[in-house]
């Protein structure tokens, strides 16, 4: 693989921190700023048989970077992420249900950094 | 407003293949459109990504037209096809962004070279891109269509196209949005 701009740092985030209700931390706003990507989990508001597959799209997709030594971060929750991971044998990531951007830029900039990186000359693993 | 659908890169750059990531995580050029027009973000899942790995090679559709990838979009298309569903039930404006050339999530504009296989060598200049869906993208056209709903207005991120202008991008995402 050539270099690219990517960052090997991903969070995945509960709906109501990609689509927030008014004055709400918007996380992609932030990822943004900090340079992470977003994988989104479903709407709560989704029955299981919707949400359900997508789930388990969102754990295979980590299953991968995992694989590879992407970072990872939980923001917010989601009922079934566990399970969902746990069956492609991937752990629940740190987590944190931050209240303002601050808060969460703080709990990112904490995080240690990714297996992956292109100086490793093992982005892909 | 309403609902865009849009590929998972643009929400996560890290999912592109190598020397594809055009930022280091959210591609905001098209994101801040959505958000300032108020629409809601639901991002889909990258259909390579889980099936070619993050090693792959950049490729034409030519080249991921096998059965078992039509059958793995095919189940990711059911899966973003009963999203979609939920949300035109509830009478909801839908739109889906894709990535213009990709051969996976090409709403107008694909890539395409028969010829292209073995050993990943090509000249410099190669005219790949046609008019076209990407596999991902014509996978979701047939999963709606088995649930009886409409194609939604479509948009793409124009980044691999030659001549690409962020200005011009957003005036086509914007015309998508409007309707």
């Amino acid at each position: 693989m050539k270099p690219d701009e990517r960052s090997f740092r991903i969070m995945l985030v509960a709906d109501g921190y990609v689509n927030p209700p008014p004055g709400g931390l918007d996380a992609v706003a932030v990822a943004a700023q900090t340079g992470w990507g977003v994988m989104q989990l479903p709407t709560d508001d989704y029955p299981p048989e919707v949400a359900g597959p997508l789930l388990a799209e969102v754990a295979e997709q980590v299953e991968e970077f995992s694989r590879h030594g992407y970072g990872f971060v939980l923001v917010g929750e989601r009922a079934g992420l566990a399970e969902a991971l746990a069956k492609v044998g991937v752990p629940l990531p740190d987590g944190t249900s931050p209240g303002t951007a601050a808060q969460l830029t703080e709990f990112l900039a904490a995080r240690p950094a990714p297996g992956a990186s292109w100086d490793t000359g093992q982005p892909g693993g | 407003m309403g609902v865009a659908f849009v590929a998972h890169c643009l929400l996560n750059q890290n999912s592109k293949v190598g020397d594809g990531a055009h930022c280091a995580g959210v591609y905001s050029p098209v994101i801040d459109v959505l958000r300032e027009k108020g629409w809601r973000i639901e991002q889909m899942p990258c259909p390579e990504l889980a099936f070619t790995g993050l090693n792959r090679f950049w490729a034409v559709k030519e080249q991921l037209d096998t059965a078992a990838y039509r059958r793995h979009c095919e189940r990711l298309a059911e899966a973003v096809a009963a999203a979609i569903s939920v949300r035109v039930t509830k009478g909801e404006d839908v739109v889906l962004v894709g990535v213009e050339g990709s051969p996976s999530m090409g709403v107008t504009i694909t890539s395409s070279d028969p010829l292209r296989g073995g050993r990943p060598e090509w000249p410099d200049g190669t005219a790949e891109h046609i008019s076209g869906e990407g596999i991902f993208v014509e996978e979701i056209r047939k999963a709606l269509a088995r649930r009886g709903i409409g194609f939604p207005r479509v948009a793409g991120e124009t980044h691999a196209l030659a001549g690409h202008d962020e200005a011009s991008q957003r005036a086509g995402l914007e015309s998508a949005l409007e309707g």
